[in-house]
């Protein structure tokens, strides 16, 4: 649980890294020179503040500068001995330095020096300045004699016992302890670090390898203490599952045998994690002892950021053995991560398993390693280059400093996988349960017909349950999808029965970090579940491999008697280390001393019966037994179980009628069950097939289908948070906890957030017996239907609140159609009288200040500016209804929204245009002139139905106008990947927000963010993004499909979020920057009110603005056939059936203001603006259900200004560059016939190039742009991100040289060509990502580039020479080819296009994804028109670039073209090969 | 299911008009099981849900109309038999167009589904297929008694029922139903439909008590003696009077008096022949329900001629569409606009009705538009025969006082809205006699809600 004012001020960080090293450790001033200007020239990756020197954090991790030290020892007069350390250490205190010194005293080691580190403060900014500490050198040598290994460990433990002993002081830090390596680090800017440390200024300082760090925090509290690199690793990215990992090592921390320590001292040692660090500290605490205690450096990396192996069959056996032997004690560090590690001696770096950072390589002739996110960042002579290239996903790069020897992927794996007989201890002692079962889905249902029915009206189970989300499951075997949202309350405000698990929201991934895409990416996930103790993860024994494994935490009655057999003395299967025993969880008495009691029950078994596997297990439920709800059991356990030292020993399993859907099962699993056997959901599946006269499916499918979909489910749940191993997820706890009281989740939920803390376990206890009763007996009389009908979903009279009820939705209808107050005054006295239903509810307004006349306050002209419409695409509504929301919107000055998925050019400068242009992960429709034609550009990083998911617009929803919208192919389905692939990361946003502005200064950029608890941070680190606007949008919006479980459990109420986010901007010192807006479910003015009083400036209307012209709640959005034309495709229902009209939203508009007026009249606000921020207005409500929770997080109110400041937030890079290139340009704009050659040399700062004149020529000559080759600009040097971003015909840029990541990212038009002198696959020659939603346009890269090439492009020509994993993914248009290797995973989800690739060695196909697309030979009759195709590209692409592979291939064409695959989506029949003609 | 664009609203067949007004035969066919499953496949199953909501018994319309389509009738006929007390007979009387059909989703244009037609086949094909609401037998000792056997009494005795208490119910006439029996005619709901339920009942136990009117052939206070509680539903039969000068007249008749006697004349037991109107000219002054009944049986008992004044138009009147168009088929003429002034009597006997012409004006408080009289349009509409359909108040046996039983001004009376129990403890009451004059299916709520909170107070 974290503090409300730590959480306001927290962060995450990214970053720009990476290493340099002279491959023979041979010192140098260069090694260093070169680390600091790589660091200078990734600044962009960083954060600056205005002064130009407050950053967030830089540093370098060098081998000892030795002779520099020894010069300096001797300046003391002091000879260092042979073995020597330094320490580096932060301190405002002298005694810190004597408690130092007097701990190493006790471990035998002895301080000669104590050095100040000469420092330059005119380097520092303020800022930094002011927290400036003492920066001393710590010499320190043996006391006695002793080995080299045994110093180092010495070194290590004294580090460790001086850190928990001041531990509470945070000032006091050592950023490095060691014999081989020094750290230099602290709040510097990169240009001024040299500066600063006077020392690097000393030409005795020569250093063989430098790992270096930039950091970009998202608040702007830095410390020193938090700069990277750590003591062994610089980290880019961050651990999504971190939360897991701490505990988890925790919990091999109770069994740990070190070789180099003895017990005793690793007692010293532990915690192994320091407290309150980041989750790279935590990465690196956890790296560095395992490190120390002389874990082999290559297992040690592999074991916690291991490469996918559960689910990639290309991979080696043996290389799969030495993972899974790992997974027994090692989980991943799971999300992405550029990792740089080094432990004197080797020193590595490795991507995470979805290649989700860049991380880029150079080695030169002269024995330089240089591996940085960039290229460029150190000028390096072509000629000097002796190769080029960039991780794969999951790839580790070693150099050996003792022998001078770069150590690559395969010879690293190679190492691996042979340096233990992994193989044969798995086939010896891991044991697969599925061997041992026949028939896993045995159709016995285990209750009698009365039981069942009781349990399932206990457990909630209603014919809703039934009908919306366990038919879905039996016949898809997929999760049920809804349409609109939720509009129900909390479970902890709700008056109805609801399941324990609706407490928990789900946490889901945004802008620092990436969720994946679980169904096309899906070789990077895997649900295996292992059984049994966790070893000592020090050593490597056989028997380590004593694991009973499932594929899947969800396990069916036949697996769970299987896996209960092997601990059965009475089986002939029986192993001591599987004893189990089942635990009931119902209980007689009281909740909280019933749990306590169990949890005593359950340790005691741990400690003394040996029992390994607890069997939770609620079967026991009957009308005299309650059940304790088994997230808090398994919770509670959780913790109890670690805190009595024997968490390590056991697996939990529960065995529940809890579990209905993957939500209720990824709650267990978060808070550590290891498997679940939701008895009571598959038992309702047989017996719905039993009685079902309909359903007619094999009981045994029926099972598998439900058990598939849960899988399903739950890699979806992981995903959304970017994690991809449910050993990884599992103790993560990434939920916010809504509602339940700060002790429950003390000592049950600990890793998560308490959110409104309130119900205790007495109020829990007494809602259980409420639902006991009411199961037993439903209040009156014998049911012929027995079960309740639900209500949860959708609206059932007298069950949950919805807040889009029947009455509602007619009181909007009716007062827009009227336009009469008091139809309006209806619908407020629907809505405001609601009673505590959600958190705004709770509140009253009471006014400091005396109520003035109407007359006074400002008028409703003003008000307007700040509404705006939500974003819904045309897509998922009609033409018609998007066009009366836009017409209406700026007719009354507010706002409306494209949504994902382009807009109709002729709406651009009429009414009809939409003053705020989307940006969705789709990229769907964004050209330049769509861009160009915005007031506003938003950013969707989330959106509150699905926060962390994509999206898929099935084909036959994609009409011929959607089809030209969004640059596709009407018929072929556009999914939308879950993260925007050019946002990993908060510095990739700061680059896409830095695109926007270019291709169109004039419009704002805003960023829209679904309230979760943390978003605070987020929030603070967009705004330092140099984002405009902030948008918080309610976990309850939502009017496209989404899966029912994301609808209803992912993303926090609005309130929460607003709140926190403005007043962590507040806290830091950012809230004058940005503007802020809220929407969720916002009715009346007193909402309106309301949200203005937690701090937002403007309002979005989703759900409501539909109702308004027409929609009635259907939700059925997502099947085309909304009987009142709002959101389908289907002309019919359009033309007939569309209702909507202008006036209707003009007229609610109208009223919500003048509803506004009348209140700010009451409270004695003349303006909105001194209103925002006012929370102090705001009052909990003197009622007794209200005073149980704790709103004070709400209503907090931080100092500072309320309101954005300044209309734009203007990026610290002011891209004089181009701005000089479109100067030059600027003739052949004005004379477009007269063609214009520019010249020039570029460096990697030189950003987004290319932009800025696109969209200059967008705003004239919209999308058709200029004749081609109109501005022809010849570039050299090294691009920076983004080359060629949103190009657009009649530019053409010719690099000689290469480039970075993202280039032409939304290509419309033009060419961009890229050569260099090395060519070819072996030589990179462009970075990750590229042609990224791109429309149109030609690339040609005589090299190989990185992951993720083409994706979703959707019209772009381009041919390159290699590719990294998951090349053209969700391509829906164009052409690639590729003349060299790809990556793995190729064309996922990729629905239109084509794609020729050359297979010289036939390894090609194993690459190919095969979900959606195959693989053809074009040297056939069939192949003609392709072969001609493709030999007329090369052509033009031996042209363009001289390349010596189209050279060969043209001239043994007819040998080649046996090696060429065509790949295109299966249901393609026509090739669309002609690109120019639209294709 | 959705099915809404390629499958159009029907309703079930009706039989000929040359053929119905023969006979007093329903004039609806129920719908075959095509027809009911194709109907029921035309539902979006919407979020919001507003033909459950505005149903007064919230009966669980999508769900049994998502079973219907999917041919599973067992099961829809549990989802339909759950929340309502007999749903072929609201099925059948229920102003859908007012309530679950008048607010469907689809009723903008499309067509909303035909629910109450669906209904009926649910219900219809069900005991056709040998299904029947189950009772588990009087289960406890506890015993309640009911006064007045019409649709509010008869759900209470059903929800008591399957709740195992014992039920007694008391009916002053001579046969179980009250309004479904004798104040509904025949061709709208066969009465073989109530009776059917009636027998259902007895035979899960209820003991049925005729021909006994509380306070005059048995006193109250021996049943409430013998009980354990009691649940009133007297129901609201006392003809409305407009006032008019001649209305006393031997020739001018209650609506109510009126269908019984053709109710009794069908059932083939004695009935005052005073009744019989053929031939002759028959006038009914009000626009609801009950005058459309009224019209309709005058029609098929071969009257002459048969009018309806009502002094607003069309639109304004309150009965539903679906009854005026069919009165309207079978060859009743209609006067709008028309306010009876007076009757004009000759002999004491009325022989027209003197009238006035209307115009509508502002709409008043309620929404409804006021009239104003025309001057100068008075006229005479002739007439052998006058109803009165103008509505009914509740009687006030005096047992209610006696037992401290309060009533408001208009006589209902009255009950706390939640438990619907009277202001004496133990005593519930619902139905006409305390709401006024009202639905069938809003009595059914009645007798539900009352019924579930006296299981709540004796069972607990």
């Amino acid at each position: 649980m974290v503090e409300y004012h730590d959480l306001l001020r927290s962060f995450k960080d990214n970053c720009g890294f990476g290493l340099v090293a002279n491959i023979k450790n041979k010192p140098s001033r260069k090694v260093l020179n070169d680390a600091v200007t790589a660091l200078e020239r990734m600044m962009h990756r960083g954060a600056v503040a205005a002064d130009g020197k407050t950053g967030d954090g830089s540093g370098l991790l060098l081998s000892m500068p030795e002779e520099f030290l020894r010069k300096e020892a001797l300046k003391n007069s002091i000879e260092l001995p042979k073995q020597f350390a330094v320490a580096s250490v932060f301190s405002t205190q002298k005694k810190e330095l004597d408690t130092l010194e007097e701990v190493c005293a006790n471990n035998d080691l002895k301080i000669v020096l104590l050095r100040d580190v000469p420092v330059d403060t005119n380097a520092l900014g303020e800022q930094a300045l002011a927290s400036l500490p003492n920066i001393t050198q710590v010499f320190i040598i043996p006391n006695s004699i002793m080995a080299t290994e045994r110093f180092d460990a010495l070194l290590y433990l004294s580090r460790k016992e001086t850190e928990h002993k001041l531990e509470s002081n945070r000032n006091f830090y050592i950023a490095s302890m060691s014999s081989k390596v020094l750290s230099y680090k602290g709040l510097v800017m990169p240009t001024h670090i040299k500066e600063f440390y006077k020392d690097l200024q000393d030409d005795t300082f020569k250093i063989s390898f430098s790992l270096f760090h930039q950091r970009f925090s998202t608040n702007t509290l830095p410390e020193w203490r938090l700069a990277q690199p750590f003591r062994a690793v610089a980290h880019n990215g961050e651990i999504n599952s971190v939360e897991g990992n701490r505990i988890n090592v925790e919990i091999k921390s109770e069994s740990i045998k070190s070789d180099v320590f003895t017990d005793e001292e690793i007692k010293r040692i532990l915690p192994i994690l320091q407290p309150k660090s980041s989750d790279s500290a935590s990465a690196d605490n956890f790296l560095e002892f395992l490190l120390v205690n002389g874990m082999d450096f290559f297992k040690a990396v592999r074991g916690v950021i291991p490469s996918a192996w559960q689910n990639a069959p290309h991979m080696d056996p043996e290389l799969r053995a030495f993972y899974e032997y790992h997974s027994t004690v090692f989980e991943a560090w799971d999300g992405p991560a550029a990792f740089s590690v080094t432990d004197g001696r080797y020193i590595g770096c490795t991507l995470d398993r979805n290649g989700l950072r860049p991380s880029k390589y150079i080695i030169t002739n002269d024995d330089m390693l240089l591996i940085a996110s960039e290229y460029g960042v150190i000028d390096i002579d072509e000629e000097n280059i002796k190769e080029r290239g960039r991780l794969q996903s999951g790839e580790m790069l070693g150099l050996d400093l003792k022998y001078g020897k770069v150590l690559k992927n395969d010879d690293i794996n190679n190492y691996l996988k042979a340096s233990n007989p992994y193989m044969k201890w798995l086939n010896e002692h891991m044991i697969y349960l599925q061997e041992h079962i026949e028939n896993q889905y045995k159709p016995s249902c285990e209750f009698n017909p009365e039981d069942i029915i009781n349990r399932q009206r206990f457990f909630n189970i209603t014919q809703e349950t039934i009908e919306q989300v366990i038919e879905p499951m039996i016949k898809d075997g997929k999760e049920a999808v809804g349409s609109m949202g939720d509009d129900t309350p909390l479970a902890a405000f709700s008056n109805k029965q609801r399941s324990f698990t609706d407490f928990f929201k789900q946490k889901f991934a945004q802008v620092t970090n990436p969720p994946i895409d679980p169904i096309r990416e899906k070789v990077v996930m895997s649900l295996n579940t292992g059984f049994g103790e966790v070893h000592n993860i020090l050593g490597e024994i056989p028997t380590h491999a004593h694991r009973l494994k499932a594929i899947s935490p969800i396990i069916t009655s036949e697996k769970l008697e299987v896996l209960k057999s092997f601990g059965d003395k009475k089986s002939p299967r029986y192993q001591s280390f599987y004893n189990n025993k089942t635990f009931s969880t119902t209980y007689e008495s009281d909740l909280k001393g019933s749990l306590e009691s169990l949890a005593n029950e359950v340790i005691s078994a741990v400690k003394n019966d040996g029992v390994r596997i607890i069997i939770l297990d609620d079967t026991d439920f009957s009308k005299e037994k309650f059940v304790m709800p088994m997230a808090m059991v398994i919770g509670r356990l959780n913790i109890a179980l670690l805190k009595a030292g024997v968490r390590h020993l056991v697996s939990m399993i529960a065995v529940t009628g809890e579990v209905i859907d993957s939500h209720s099962a990824a709650v267990l699993i978060g808070y550590g069950a290891s498997a679940i056997y939701p008895s009571l959901l598959f038992s309702s599946v047989i017996k719905l097939l039993e009685e079902s006269n309909v359903i007619k499916i094999d009981c045994n499918d029926a099972l598998k289908s439900v058990h598939t979909a849960l899988n399903g489910g739950l890699m979806k749940i992981m995903s959304k948070m970017g994690i991809a191993t449910i050993a990884s997820y599992r103790n993560t706890g990434l939920f916010d906890v809504m509602g339940l009281s700060e002790e429950i989740v003390r000592e049950c939920f600990e890793t998560s957030n308490c959110a409104l803390s309130g119900l205790s376990y007495d109020d829990i206890d007494a809602r259980i017996k409420k639902n006991h009763e009411e199961a037993f007996d439903d209040s009156g009389f014998n049911k012929i239907f027995p079960l309740n009908i639900g209500g949860f979903y959708k609206f059932y009279h007298g069950a949950e609140h919805h807040d889009f009820g029947p009455k509602v939705i007619h009181a909007i209808h009716k007062c827009v159609d009227t336009g009469k107050k008091e139809d309006f005054e209806e619908l407020k006295s629907l809505v405001n009288n609601r009673g505590l239903k959600f958190i705004r509810d709770f509140f009253d307004l009471k006014s400091d200040r005396k109520p003035i006349s109407i007359d006074e306050v400002e008028p409703k002209e003003k008000i307007f500016k700040r509404f705006a419409s939500a974003a819904m695409s045309l897509g998922s509504i009609s033409p018609e209804a998007h066009e009366t929301i836009a017409i209406a919107m700026n007719r009354i000055g507010g706002q409306s929204n494209s949504g994902e998925g382009g807009e109709d050019k002729d709406r651009f400068d009429t009414e009809r245009n939409s003053k705020i242009k989307q940006v969705a992960s789709g990229r769907f429709g964004v050209t330049p002139a769509y861009l160009r034609s915005a007031e506003e550009i938003q950013i969707k990083v989330a959106q509150g139905a699905k926060p962390g998911e994509g999206g898929q617009l099935p084909g036959h929803k994609v009409t011929a106008l959607i089809g030209k919208l969004r640059h596709t192919v009407p018929g072929v389905t556009l999914i939308s990947p879950p993260p925007h692939h050019d946002i990993y990361s908060i510095e990739d946003l700061a680059q896409l927000i830095f695109d926007m502005k270019q291709v169109n200064p004039n419009a704002r950029v805003a960023v829209k963010l679904v309230s979760t608890m943390g978003v605070g941070t987020i929030a603070a680190g967009v705004a330092k993004a140099y984002a405009d606007k902030i948008i918080i949008s309610g976990g309850d919006g939502g009017t496209g499909a989404a899966p029912l479980t994301s609808i209803k459990f992912a993303g926090n109420p609005w309130e929460l979020g607003l709140s926190e986010a403005h007043n962590a901007l507040k806290a830091n010192n950012l809230r004058g920057l940005v503007e802020v807006q809220t929407d969720g479910g916002l009715k009346t003015g007193l909402d309106v009110v309301k949200a203005a009083l937690l701090g937002a400036e403007s309002y979005a209307f989703g759900t409501g603005v539909l109702t308004i012209v027409g929609c009635k709640m259907l939700r059925i959005c997502h099947v085309n056939k909304c009987s009142v034309g709002v959101a389908t495709q289907d002309e019919k229902l359009r033309e007939e059936f569309f209702k909507g009209h202008v006036d209707q939203v003009i007229n609610y508009f109208t009223l919500l203001a003048e509803d506004v007026r009348s209140i700010m009249a009451e409270l004695g606000f003349k303006t909105m603006e001194e209103m925002i921020g006012r929370s102090d207005i705001l009052k909990v409500k003197d009622d007794e259900f209200a005073q149980k929770f704790d709103f004070s997080s709400v209503l907090h109110q931080e100092e500072g200004v309320n309101t954005h400041q300044q209309k734009f937030n203007p990026p610290f890079d002011d891209n004089n560059f181009e701005q000089d290139v479109l100067k030059e340009a600027m003739v052949a704009i004005q004379h477009p016939d007269h063609p214009i050659k520019i010249q020039r040399e570029i460096t990697n700062l030189h950003r987004s190039f290319g932009a800025r004149i696109s969209g200059e020529i967008a705003q004239y000559y919209g999308d058709e742009g200029l004749k081609s080759d109109t501005i022809n600009i010849k570039l050299s040097g090294i691009a920076g991100q983004a080359l060629g971003a949103f190009l657009i015909n009649g530019v053409s840029i010719d690099l000689d040289g290469v480039a970075n990541d993202y280039i032409c990212k939304g290509m419309h038009g033009g060419k961009v060509i890229i050569r260099s002198k090395n060519e070819g696959e072996e030589f990179s020659a462009g970075g990750n990502t590229c042609l990224y939603g791109a429309t149109g346009g030609k690339l040609y890269i005589s090299g190989a580039v990185g992951e993720r090439f083409a994706v979703r492009n959707s019209g772009a020509l381009a041919v390159v020479e290699g590719t990294g994993d998951n090349a053209c993914e969700y391509m829906t248009g164009g052409v690639v080819v590729i003349l060299g290797r790809t990556g793995i995973n190729f064309g996922a989800g990729m629905t239109g296009g084509v794609s020729f690739v050359y297979d010289e060695d036939h390894t090609f196909v194993e690459n190919v994804n095969h979900e959606l697309v195959e693989a053809v030979r074009i040297d056939t009759d069939e192949g003609d028109e392709a072969r001609h195709y493709l030999k007329k590209l090369l052509k033009d692409y031996l042209v363009e670039t001289g390349s010596q592979k189209a050279k060969d291939l043209l001239e043994n064409f007819r040998v080649e073209v046996r090696n060429f695959w065509l790949i295109k989506p299966k249901n393609l029949t026509k090739l669309p090969l002609n690109v120019e003609k639209g294709d | 299911m959705r099915e809404f664009l390629s499958i159009e609203r029907i309703e079930p067949s009706k039989r000929l008009v040359v053929e119905r007004v023969k006979d007093f035969g329903e004039i609806y066919e129920v719908f075959g099981k095509n027809d009911a499953v194709s109907q029921s496949d035309r539902c979006i199953q919407c979020g919001d849900p507003f033909c459950l909501n505005k149903c007064p018994l919230h009966n669980y319309i999508p769900q049994w109309l998502k079973a219907v389509s999917e041919k599973d009738l067992e099961f829809a006929f549990k989802l339909s038999n759950e929340p309502s007390p007999f749903p072929e007979v609201m099925g059948r009387v229920c102003p859908h167009d007012r309530l679950c059909e008048g607010d469907c989703t689809l009723n903008d244009g499309h067509g909303a589904i035909t629910i109450g037609s669906v209904e009926t086949h649910i219900t219809e094909a069900g005991f056709k297929a040998g299904l029947e609401p189950e009772f588990p037998g009087v289960t406890t000792d506890k015993k309640v008694a009911i006064i007045g056997s019409g649709p509010a009494g008869l759900s209470a005795a059903t929800y008591l029922l399957r709740s195992g208490i014992a039920v007694t119910m008391y009916e002053r006439n001579d046969r179980a139903g009250g309004l479904l029996t004798y104040g509904i005619p025949n061709f709208k709901l066969d009465k073989k439909i109530v009776e059917r339920r009636v027998e259902l009942l007895k035979k899960a136990g209820m003991e049925l008590v005729l021909d006994c009117e509380v306070g005059r052939d048995i006193d109250f206070e021996e049943i409430a003696d013998k009980h354990d509680a009691m649940f009133i539903s007297i129901g609201a039969t006392k003809a409305k009077k407009a006032s008019l000068n001649g209305e006393n007249a031997s020739n001018v008749y209650g609506a109510m008096e009126y269908l019984t006697a053709i109710q009794r004349k069908n059932f083939k037991t004695t009935y005052d022949k005073k009744f019989d109107f053929k031939d002759l000219d028959v006038v009914v002054i009000g626009g609801g329900d009950t005058a459309m009944d009224c019209l309709r049986t005058a029609k098929r008992e071969g009257a002459k001629s048969v009018t309806c004044l009502y002094r607003r138009d069309e639109k304004n009147m309150p009965g539903s569409k679906k009854e005026y168009k069919n009165a309207m088929e079978e060859g009743v003429e209609f006067n709008f606009l028309t306010s009876p002034k007076q009757i004009i009597l000759e002999d004491e006997k009325a022989i027209a009705v003197e009238a006035v012409k209307m115009t509508l004006g502002a709409k008043d408080d309620s929404g409804r538009q006021k009239v104003e009289e025309q001057k100068g349009s008075e006229h005479r509409v002739n007439a052998d025969i006058v109803i009165m359909a103008l509505g009914f108040d509740t009687e006030v046996p005096s047992f209610l006082a006696e037992n401290g039983i309060e009533i408001n001004k208009w006589g209902e009376i009255i009950v706390d809205e939640e438990t619907h129990e009277t202001s004496t403890s133990g005593i519930y009451a619902g139905g006409d006699c305390y709401r006024g004059a009202d639905l069938v299916v809003t009595a059914a709520y009645d007798g539900r809600e009352a019924a579930r909170s006296i299981v709540k107070s004796l069972l607990k």
